[in-house]
C-alpha cells in the first residue's frame, strides 16, 4: 500500500491523502482508530475525463481532512463506508445519483436527489451528460399520492409531504404509524433539486456568488461567504480587516434572523401561535438592520470577492446598537418563557433525544450537535473572518432533546448580539474591499463556515478560466437529516413536527 | 270565533318569531358570527396582530364573508368517502347544536317557549355528545388518513372530557336543587361562580378541552394531521363544519353563563326586562369568550397522550371532589329554597 498513498499537508483541510479506490475503507478504519469520533462532512465527486474522482471530506479531531481516490468511468464502483461511518449514507447515495458511482455494500441504495423516473444512464454532474433529450416529467411519475391509507398489518402509512402544513418546503417523509406511535420513517428528498452545482459550472465566479446566495433565502450570506472565501483561498486574496468585520456583522445578523425565525416557527409547530407571532415581530428589526447595512432585507447580496459591497456609515452604528439592546431585553423575556412555560416544556422535553454517541455516528452538525453535548463550531474550530479575534461562548447542552436544541439557539442569539456589539465597537478603519481578478488561477479549495444551521461546506475547483470547473455544496440540513430519521422512531405523531423543526430543516439547502 | 283564530295566529306568530328570529335561529346564527369575530379579534390583539379588518367596520363581517365564500365553492366528495355520512353529518351536527342553544334561556326564557322541563340539563349535555359524535363520524367517513386520525382524536378527547364536564355541570344543579337549566339560572341570587369557584375553574378548563381549543386543540393540530377531520371537506360542507365549531363555542360559553354566572338575569333599569336580559346574557357570554381566548393564547398544544393522562389522573378525580364538596355545601352550608 505504501507507494499508493500520497499525503499533501495543508491541502483541502489540514491534509489530503490520495489512495487507490480499493483501500479507501482501510484508510477510513485507520482514521477511526486515530479519532473514534471521526465524522464525514461530504463526499465530492469530480469528472476527471477518463476517471471519476471521489473525495471524502472528514472531520478529523474537528479539522477537515480529505481522502482522495479515483475510479474508472467505464466501471465506477467503490466500497461503501456507511457501515463504519453511518453518517455517510446520504452522501454516498448522492454520489450515485449525480456521478453514477455504484456504491458496493450500501445498506439502502436508491435515488436520493433525482426523481424516480430519471433516466438510469444519465448522471447530470458528469461533463459528458447531455440533457437535451430528457424525457418530459409528469405522468410517468411512479410516486403515490397521499390519498388512501396504505395498511401493512397494523401499520398505517401516513405520508407527510411533499405538501404538508408542517413542512414549509416540499419533501416527503413516509411514516409507518401504529396508532399514534411512529415505527419507521422513509425520507424522499429532492423535490426542490435545482441543479445549482451544475448551474454554477456554466456561470462566472462573479455570477456564482449570486447563484449560491439563492441556494437558501435564510442563510444566504453564509453561502456567499463560504463560496467567496474558497475563491479567495485559490486567488490568495487577503480581505482587509474592515471587510472581515463587516462580513462578520452580516453573518451574525443572518444567524439572528434565522434563529428567531426557527424559534418562532417551532412555536407554531407545537401549537403555540402566540410565541410564533411574538418572535417574528422581534425578528423584524433584524431584517431592517440587514437592510440598513446591505441595502436588502433578505438576500443581502453584500458579500463580494475581496470584501463587502458597501461600507457601514458611522451614523448607522448607533442605530444597530440600539436595536441590539432592545433585542437583548426581549431575549430575557423569551429566556424566562422557555424556562417556565409548562406546556412548551411538556411538548419538547425528552422528545427526539439524540445521544452524544449517535450525534458523532450520524455526523450531525451545528446546533443539533451542540445540543447533544458535542462542542463543535466552525467559528471556534476553524476561525474565519473576524471570529478569531472576537470573544464569544460556545453554547452546548447535554440533554440532546428538542428542548435543548431550541435552547441552544436561544442562547446563541444572545451570543450573536454580543458578537455584533463587539464587532461594532472594534470596527477597524481602512478599506472594506480590494479588487480581485475575475479569472481565477487553476487550483482547488475547500472551505467551511458556521451557518445558522451548522457547518456549511463549499468545494471549488478552478481550471484557470473565469468559470469554475466544479462547485460542491454540502448544506447543514443534509448532514442533520439522518438524525431525525433515527429520533422520530418510537415517538408519537404529535412529536414529529416538534422534533423535526428542532433541526431547523431547510430543504432548499438540502436539495440545492 | 274570529277572535279565537286571531289569537291563535298571534300565538303562532309569536312562536315562530321566537324560534326563527329572536332569540331563536337568526339571532343565534348572527350572534355566532359575532362571537367568532370577537374571538379572532381578541386573539389577534393578544398576539400582536391586527386580525380581521377588511369586511365591514373593524372586520366585523369577516366571519359572514368567510361563510358565504365557502358556500360558493365547488362541492367535492372523495371517491372512497361514505357519501351519506360525509355529506350530512356536519349539517346534523350543526342543527343539533343550534337546537341545544335554543333550549337555553337567552332573554329570560328559552327560544322555544315553554320547553323547559325538569332534567333538561342532562338532555342538553346528551345532545352535545351526539353532536360531537356526528363530528367524529364526518371525519371517519372521509376515508383519509389525516381525517381518520383527526376523528379518532376527537373521539378520544370528548369521550374522556365528557365525564368531568358532566360531573361539574351537576355542581350548580346540586346548589339549585334542580336539573332544569332555567331554574338553575333563575335561582342564582348569588352567582355560583362565587359559591363554588372551584367547580367554575375546573368547568372552564374542561370546556376548553371539550371545545378543542388550546392547549387541547389536538384534533385540529395542522402541523400533525393537516386539517384533522376537516381535511377532505370543502365548499358548503366545510362552511357548516366551521359554523358547527363556532356554535359549539357559543354553546359552551352559554352553558357557563347559565350554570355559573347567573344566566341572563341581572339588574333591569328601564323598558322591557327581555331587552336587559339579552344584554346581560351577551355581555356575560363575551366575558367567557374572552377568558377562553386568553387561555388559548397562553399555552402550547399538548399531546394526545398527555391530555388523556391529565384527564383521568387529575380532572376526573378533581371533578368528583369538587362535586362532593359542592353537594356537601349545598346540604349543610348554603340552604337553598327550591
Amino acid at each position: 500500500m505504501g507507494e499508493a498513498v500520497q499525503i499533501k499537508l495543508a491541502h483541502l483541510g489540514i491534509a489530503s491523502i490520495q489512495v487507490a479506490a480499493e483501500s479507501v475503507r482501510d484508510i477510513v478504519e485507520i482514521m477511526l482508530e486515530t479519532d473514534p469520533n471521526l465524522g464525514i462532512s461530504a463526499i465530492t465527486g469530480l469528472d476527471l475525463g477518463e476517471n471519476i474522482g471521489v473525495m471524502y471530506h472528514f472531520r478529523l479531531n474537528q479539522k477537515l481532512a480529505t481522502l482522495i481516490s479515483e475510479v474508472p468511468k467505464s466501471n465506477p464502483r467503490i466500497q461503501s463506508i456507511t457501515d463504519v461511518i453511518p453518517g455517510a449514507n446520504f452522501h454516498e447515495r448522492e454520489l450515485f445519483d449525480l456521478f453514477g458511482v455504484t456504491i458496493d455494500g450500501h445498506p439502502s441504495p436508491g435515488r436520493l436527489v433525482l426523481p424516480e423516473d430519471w433516466p438510469v444512464d444519465l448522471f447530470p454532474l458528469r461533463k459528458d451528460a447531455k440533457i437535451d433529450n430528457l424525457p418530459a416529467q409528469g405522468e410517468s411519475s411512479t410516486e403515490k399520492i397521499a390519498s388512501a391509507p396504505e395498511i401493512e398489518g397494523t401499520l398505517v402509512n401516513l405520508v407527510v409531504g411533499p405538501q404538508h402544513p408542517a413542512l414549509l418546503e416540499p419533501e416527503k417523509f413516509s411514516l409507518k404509524v401504529d396508532g399514534e406511535i411512529v415505527r419507521a420513517v422513509e425520507p424522499r428528498i429532492g423535490y426542490v433539486h435545482r441543479g445549482v452545482e451544475k448551474a454554477a459550472e456554466t456561470r462566472t465566479y462573479l455570477q456564482d456568488v449570486y447563484l449560491v446566495e439563492r441556494i437558501c433565502g435564510i442563510c444566504n450570506s453564509c453561502h456567499a461567504t463560504c463560496f467567496v472565501e474558497a475563491v479567495e483561498k485559490i486567488l490568495g486574496t487577503q480581505v482587509p480587516p474592515r471587510g472581515k468585520y463587516l462580513r462578520t456583522i452580516i453573518l451574525e445578523l443572518n444567524r439572528l434572523h434565522s434563529h428567531l425565525l426557527l424559534l418562532g416557527h417551532a412555536g407554531l409547530e407545537i401549537g403555540y401561535e402566540t410565541l410564533f407571532q411574538y418572535m417574528w415581530r422581534d425578528r423584524e428589526p433584524i431584517m431592517d438592520m440587514t437592510e440598513l447595512i446591505t441595502g436588502n432585507r433578505v438576500i443581502a447580496s453584500s458579500i463580494a470577492v475581496g470584501g463587502v459591497r458597501r461600507d457601514l456609515k458611522e451614523t448607522d452604528i448607533s442605530k444597530i446598537k440600539l436595536e441590539m439592546e432592545k433585542l437583548r431585553k426581549r431575549m430575557d423575556f423569551y429566556q424566562n418563557l422557555y424556562d417556565k412555560e409548562p406546556s412548551l416544556k411538556m411538548r419538547t422535553q425528552n422528545v427526539g433525544v439524540l445521544s452524544k454517541e449517535d450525534a458523532f455516528k450520524l455526523c450531525v452538525v451545528g446546533p443539533v450537535a451542540r445540543a447533544s453535548g458535542v462542542s463543535m463550531d466552525v467559528r471556534k474550530d476553524d476561525p474565519y473572518e473576524a471570529y478569531g479575534e472576537i470573544p464569544f461562548k460556545l453554547i452546548t447542552r447535554n440533554e440532546g432533546d428538542t428542548y435543548a436544541r431550541l435552547l441552544v439557539r436561544l442562547d446563541e442569539i444572545t451570543e450573536s448580539i454580543n458578537i455584533i456589539d463587539y464587532a461594532l465597537e472594534h470596527l477597524p478603519t481602512g478599506p472594506f474591499r480590494i479588487r480581485a481578478p475575475r479569472v481565477v488561477p487553476a487550483g482547488e479549495a475547500l472551505n467551511r463556515v458556521e451557518a445558522p444551521r451548522g457547518e456549511l461546506l463549499h468545494y471549488i475547483r478552478s481550471n484557470g478560466t473565469a468559470y469554475p470547473e466544479r462547485v460542491k455544496v454540502r448544506t447543514p440540513t443534509f448532514a442533520n437529516l439522518p438524525s431525525f430519521l433515527k429520533t422520530a422512531i418510537g415517538g408519537t405523531i404529535a412529536d414529529v413536527p416538534a422534533n423535526f423543526v428542532s433541526l431547523d430543516p431547510c430543504f432548499s439547502c438540502t436539495d440545492r | 270565533m274570529h277572535r279565537q283564530v286571531g289569537l291563535k295566529m298571534a300565538v303562532d306568530l309569536y312562536f315562530f318569531f321566537r324560534v326563527l328570529v329572536f332569540p331563536g335561529f337568526t339571532f343565534i346564527l348572527f350572534f355566532t358570527f359575532f362571537c367568532d369575530w370577537v374571538e379572532r379579534k381578541i386573539e389577534a390583539r393578544m398576539q400582536n396582530r391586527v386580525g380581521p379588518a377588511v369586511a365591514g367596520p373593524a372586520g366585523i363581517l369577516q366571519p359572514l364573508a368567510d361563510f358565504m365564500k365557502l358556500l360558493t365553492k365547488e362541492e367535492i366528495v372523495p371517491k372512497n368517502a361514505k357519501r351519506f355520512v360525509f355529506k350530512f353529518a356536519p349539517v346534523f351536527s350543526f342543527s343539533i347544536l343550534v337546537f341545544a342553544v335554543s333550549l337555553l334561556p337567552i332573554d329570560g326564557s328559552s327560544a322555544i317557549p315553554g320547553v323547559s322541563f325538569q332534567g333538561d340539563l342532562i338532555f342538553i349535555m346528551g345532545l352535545v355528545t351526539v353532536a360531537n359524535f356526528l363530528l367524529f363520524l364526518s371525519g371517519w367517513a372521509s376515508s383519509n388518513p389525516y381525517g381518520s386520525i383527526g376523528a379518532a382524536r376527537v373521539l378520544t378527547q370528548f369521550l374522556g372530557y365528557d365525564i368531568p364536564l358532566f360531573l361539574l355541570a351537576l355542581a350548580p344543579a346540586f346548589l339549585a336543587g334542580t336539573l332544569s337549566i332555567a331554574t338553575i339560572a333563575a335561582s342564582q341570587y348569588l352567582p355560583y361562580i362565587i359559591l363554588a369557584p372551584w367547580a367554575f375553574v375546573l368547568f372552564v378548563i374542561t370546556l376548553q378541552a371539550e371545545l378543542e381549543k388550546d392547549p387541547f386543540d389536538i384534533p385540529h393540530a395542522e402541523s400533525e394531521v393537516v386539517g384533522g377531520l376537516e381535511t377532505e371537506y370543502c365548499g358548503g360542507k366545510l362552511a357548516f363544519l366551521h359554523l358547527t365549531r363556532d356554535v359549539q363555542i357559543v354553546f359552551g360559553a352559554a352553558l357557563v353563563v347559565e350554570l355559573f354566572l347567573g344566566g341572563p338575569y341581572g339588574p333591569v333599569f328601564f323598558g322591557p326586562p327581555a331587552l336587559w336580559y339579552t344584554i346581560w346574557f351577551v355581555l356575560k357570554l363575551l366575558a367567557v369568550v374572552l377568558l377562553s381566548e386568553y387561555l388559548t393564547c397562553l399555552f402550547a398544544r399538548l399531546r394526545i397522550d398527555q391530555i388523556v393522562t391529565a384527564n383521568w389522573k387529575f380532572l376526573v378525580p378533581l371533578s368528583v371532589l369538587a362535586l362532593a364538596l359542592t353537594a356537601a355545601l349545598a346540604v349543610w352550608i348554603y340552604p337553598m329554597p327550591v
